[in-house]
């Protein structure tokens, strides 16, 4: 035993996988404790925020300033303005009305600008110029002009008293506040959802529930796919015929169906995370059924355990002592991936809508459904189902690989 | 005196293990057999029988390597050939090997004679396919395989036929050199008589000219080979005539060897089961002197010491001891009473 | 590879050898019948265990703006009457069976008054043409590449072997989704969703084809995909137990090329992967369903999700009966198929 456990932290494979695995179970450990609070709750008022550091606007304006003067803080400024292809644009322009641009740097916003106020006259109409083209450049020019000029903002605020616009604060072009100063400051790595949630600490739950669904499901259909294929194997005759008849069912209809029709019927104030996980595994158990029969078949009229039988022993003991020991390897491989795929069918059934209820936790497959719903993928909001995607992805590997690696360990002929 | 169909001058191959230690499973082994004539090489599992048999085909697959020596088939020297040539020239027209448990080397999903196809396209690829089918029918009606093998797929085929088939198979190319290794161990008696006398026809027939018959049943040997050779630990340990080997064993381990035979005769139960105690010495890394001496009956401190080569007793016998034949013969004598 | 029945097994299907198939076939065709009592007994009775009363749902959408108790009972009533809810359990079972015989799989809530068999009707076709090929190319891909990777297994191997696992580990939807983002949205090279471009309506002409086409690439890669991952690995371990078997080395003894004997093996490997696609069509239809839904191709996958968010039990039922049914099918063709290939089948009728 120890020297398998030995030969099982010597392989590659298995230690990468685990190592995934440990890391992902750490995080979600560790994270609630770094950022405590309901997942669940909203904290954005509107859809898909995009990830990043979020200062709170009205802080920073009461907060104490320091004044730098950055080089390039202009340029910056103005480039925020002027995307590339509004300067392609504006080029374009300047070949319409005959300018010569032969020694104008697109990329220089400075000469760019001055070359643009000296020229722009809204009158002009350039020849194969539509309305609705002089109109963006109308635009384009206003939006420019509204670019501040001045190098200072003024904050006023309405006195409750007396009615009168007061001034509050005073922002120069060259303050500076230092963030860490500020009263509010969020940083979302993962931005929000659609419902303006923390998609980071969803995601860091979600995987904790999913896991624990991957978990419960895999040791119902490890234990129902154990004890099948073991009286399938051991007894055989028409207790095996029974079995494998059953076995054969699940087989052919798809056990996806059968999750639609069984979660459809149960209604959805009752489908909490556990009776999800019990019915995919209830579900599921059907190739470790297999696996272990045949693997019983085959150890059944070995010496020992005829030996056993000779002696009287009786059939729990003989299964318990003479044929569990042999194939506890395969037991333990199973559940791995009877884990790994318990995680995938209900990242499936969620994504239908058919997974635990939504309101009390939030599971991968949920994030997914959301996701879907609200067309994160339509609007560019990656993370919303990107990281979603590659923590089950994730999740699914470590844990492949560790049967990988296992795997190779009880089967030397599949070694490297 | 007919020429030697194989010769073999101090054949040395070694495998080398996952942590690159080397072991020598040959060393330096010399034989030859005559035209006609059947050699039958004896030992325990693991004494390197099997091994040397590769190794006397050129095949040689990591992690088997060829070190040193000569093999010469009939005229030919294929020692450390490239790859492709021994495959092309060696393997199955030259010499022919019969591998262990003969009932699995067969593809289960290949018919039989599709199989014979291959083997004889590989070396001849212009070949007739109906020619190859007919020539394959003769030879099997020849050899005593009911006609309809050929057709049939291994599956179906008892264990007994399917070891019957693979030697015809393997001879289909009439290899001047068969080797065949424990062709009738997992047999049951009746199919061991059978390939037993398969062998002899492909032999009297001129199918094969030579053939190196590998077993660890002795009794076997002495019915059908002519020559025996014991080989220990890697080493060949003596060599000579059937008749002699059987019942004048020179060497200790050879003595042993034929005395542990139990012939069920008048009288058996009154006699003490003799057996040879220990175990074969570790190859990674083998004993100076003689490799039998942890185990010897006879051993004396020089055993140990000095490197013995192989040492002519006449008549074509030769052994591997430092004892004399005399001595040998009266501790032999001792141990009788 | 050995996927043409050559000449000597349509002989031996006219002959003698077909008796000992009899038994095989005969078992597993009783067995399919069996299954098939099975699927229609679970498709009928799991949605409607489900609580609540659908025809209240239909009743109240209809009844929008009728205040008056009785009018209102009444078009409960006749809806009731209709689909059959007011007849205790097994009256409805017999009539859902006859109906069943007739191709009658209800009406539809969600589309009334349409006919389910219609709704699928229309949807099979889409679903068939997709997922049956793009399996089946997957399948095949998927063992190639495993194959391949047992035969070069020096370095090559090192790298793609844990590359692949990772990829068959990204879900069905996930790989349908990316691929959507990063070819549909980003790429714009293939259209986001449906069967066929929003303008047109199915016709034959070139336009529509093209346009049908052009939908179909994306959902079809990705199924291709997703099915490659999966095989890959089990073909690699497959192949390697088998490079490694005796008849290999004797094979190598005789002088056989090892081209040729690469041969042997892949055909030998490919058996067992058979029975796995046998086993495994469950599964792979299921994600291959996802995909549909996420390119909102208008197979059954996204009927069946139409009738799963409207709460259309009919339409659920009659999607996920018909769905069985074809995993069904497909089971027994490979297993009929799977009897003629591997001749230790064969061989073991004649015990």
């Amino acid at each position: 035993m120890k020297n398998t456990i030995r030969q099982v932290f010597h392989s590659p494979k298995f230690v990468v996988g685990f190592c995934i695995f440990m890391a992902i179970l750490l995080t979600m450990l560790i994270y609630p404790f770094i950022n405590p609070g309901n997942p669940l709750k909203m904290i954005g008022l509107g859809t898909f925020a995009k990830p990043g550091t979020y200062v709170s606007l009205y802080d920073s304006v009461t907060t104490e300033t320091s004044i730098f003067k950055l080089p390039d803080a202009d340029a910056k400024r103005l480039d925020k303005f002027l995307s590339s292809e509004d300067r392609v644009s504006m080029v374009n322009w300047f070949t319409a009305v005959g300018i010569d641009i032969s020694t104008l740097d697109i990329t220089d916003t400075n000469a760019l600008l001055s070359l643009w106020k000296a020229n722009y006259d809204p009158a002009l109409k350039p020849k194969g110029m539509t309305k609705a083209q002089r109109n963006y450049y109308n635009r384009l020019n206003d939006s420019l002009n509204a670019a501040s000029t001045s190098d200072t903002l003024t904050v006023t605020e309405v006195d409750a008293s007396s009615g009168e616009t007061v001034e509050k604060a005073k922002i120069g072009v060259n303050d500076y506040v230092n963030v860490g100063n500020v009263a509010n400051v969020k940083t979302l790595p993962l931005g929000t959802d659609n419902f303006g949630r923390d998609t980071l600490k969803e995601l860091v739950a979600a995987c904790g529930t999913s896991i624990e669904i991957g978990m419960i499901a895999g040791a119902v259909a490890t234990i129902i796919g154990l004890l099948l294929g073991l009286l399938a194997g051991y007894l055989g005759g028409m207790v095996d015929d029974l079995i494998m008849f059953l076995t054969n069912i699940f087989t052919v209809i798809p056990s996806f169906v059968l999750l639609i029709l069984i979660n459809y019927s149960i209604n959805q104030d009752q489908r909490g995370a556990t009776t999800v996980a019990l019915v995919i595994g209830l579900t599921s158990w059907v190739w470790t059924a297999r696996s272990v029969r045949s693997q019983v078949i085959s150890l059944r009229n070995r010496d020992h355990v005829n030996l056993s039988r000779l002696s009287g022993h009786s059939l729990p003991r003989i299964i318990l002592t003479d044929i569990l020991p042999y194939i506890a390897s395969y037991v333990m491989m199973a559940f791995i991936l009877q884990v790994s795929s318990g995680i995938l069918a209900e990242a499936q059934l969620s994504l239908l809508g058919l997974g635990p209820k939504t309101t009390e936790v939030p599971t991968l497959g949920l994030m997914m459904n959301w996701a879907m719903l609200y067309s994160a993928h339509l609007n560019g909001s990656w993370w919303a189902y990107f990281p979603v995607i590659m923590v089950i992805a994730f999740i699914s590997f470590s844990l492949n690989l560790m049967n990988t690696g296992l795997d190779q360990v009880f089967n030397p002929t599949l070694r490297d | 005196m007919s020429k030697n169909i194989l010769e073999v001058r101090g054949l040395t191959t070694k495998y080398v293990t996952r942590f690159h230690e080397d072991v020598y499973a040959v060393d330096h082994v010399s034989l030859s057999i005559e035209e006609g004539k059947s050699l039958g090489i004896a030992g325990e599992s693991g004494c390197g029988k099997s091994t040397l048999a590769l190794s006397l085909m050129g095949y040689y697959f990591a992690p088997l390597h060829y070190m040193s020596g000569d093999i010469v088939v009939d005229g030919k020297n294929i020692s450390n050939m490239d790859p492709d040539d021994v495959r092309k020239t060696v393997l199955g027209t030259e010499i022919a090997y019969i591998p262990q448990a003969a009932m699995n080397a067969l593809n289960p999903t290949r018919r039989i004679r599709k199989f014979v196809e291959d083997v004889i396209l590989a070396h001849d690829p212009k070949a007739d396919r109906k020619q190859i089918y007919e020539m394959a029918k003769a030879r099997f009606a020849e050899l005593g395989l009911p006609a309809d093998v050929l057709d049939r797929h291994p599956v179906e085929l008892s264990g007994g036929m399917k070891q019957r088939t693979v030697i015809a198979i393997s001879t289909i190319l009439k290899p001047k050199v068969l080797i065949a290794d424990e062709p009738s161990s997992a047999l049951d008696v009746t199919s061991q008589k059978m390939v037993i006398k398969m062998l002899r026809d492909l032999m009297d027939k001129g199918y094969i000219r030579a053939m190196i018959f590998i077993t660890h049943e002795l009794p076997l040997l002495y019915n059908v080979t002519d020559d025996i050779m014991v080989m220990y630990a890697g080493q060949i340990v003596e060599k000579g005539n059937a008749k002699d080997m059987v019942f004048n064993p020179i060497h200790p381990y050879s003595h042993g060897l034929m005395r542990s035979i139990i012939v069920p005769e008048e009288g058996t139960r009154n006699h003490k089961l003799s057996a040879i105690p220990g175990t074969p010495p570790n190859l990674k890394k083998p004993p100076q002197g003689c490799r039998f001496a942890d185990r010897c009956k006879y051993v004396v401190p020089q055993c140990r010491y000095n490197a013995l080569p192989m040492i002519e007793a006449g008549e074509g016998r030769a052994y591997r001891c430092g004892h004399s034949v005399q001595h040998l013969r009266e501790e032999y004598q001792n141990d009788d009473e | 590879m050995g996927f043409t029945l050559p000449r000597s097994r349509f002989l031996i299907l006219g002959g003698k050898a077909m008796k000992g198939y009899r038994k095989y076939f005969g078992k597993k065709i009783l067995w399919f019948v069996i299954t098939f009592i099975v699927a229609l007994l679970l498709n009928f009775i799991l949605p409607r265990l489900m609580p609540g009363d659908p025809v209240a749902a239909v009743t109240a959408k209809q009844a929008q703006g009728l205040s008056e108790a009785s009018a209102v009972k009444a078009i409960y009533d006749n809806y009731a009457r209709e689909f059959g809810t007011n007849k205790p359990m097994t009256e409805q079972f017999v009539t859902y069976m006859t109906n069943l015989f007739h191709g009658d799989m209800g009406t539809s809530f969600s589309q009334y008054p349409r006919k389910v068999s219609d709704i699928i009707g229309n949807a099979i076709g889409w679903t068939i043409s997709l997922q049956l090929p793009a399996i089946l190319i997957g399948w095949l891909l998927g063992n190639l590449l495993g194959a391949l990777a047992a035969y070069i297994r020096k370095g090559f191997d090192k790298v793609l072997m844990p590359l692949t696992l990772f990829f068959s580990s990204i879900p069905a939807f996930g790989m349908a989704v990316i691929l959507l983002v990063v070819f549909a949205i980003n790429l714009k090279v293939a259209p986001i969703s449906g069967g066929y471009g929003f303008d047109m309506i199915p016709n034959l002409s070139w336009n529509f084809v093209l346009s049908v086409i052009q939908h179909y690439q994306l959902p079809f890669w990705s199924i291709v995909i997703i099915s490659i991952g999966g095989q890959a690995v089990g073909m690699r371990s497959m192949s390697i137990y088998e490079l490694n078997a005796d008849y290999v080395k004797y094979a190598r003894f005789l002088g056989i090329k090892d081209r040729k004997i690469v041969g042997y093996v892949f055909r030998n490997a490919m058996l067992p992967q058979v029975t796995g696609l046998a086993l495994s069509l469950g599964t792979m239809v299921g994600g291959a369903l996802v995909a549909e839904i996420i390119f909102s191709y208008p197979g059954l996958g996204t009927t069946m999700y139409q009738g799963i968010t409207m709460a259309d039990y009919p339409l659920i039922s009659g999607t996920t009966l018909i769905i069985t049914v074809m995993v069904l099918i497909a089971t027994f063709v490979l297993d009929i198929v799977y009897g003629f290939i591997d001749p230790r089948v064969k061989a073991a009728q004649f015990d």
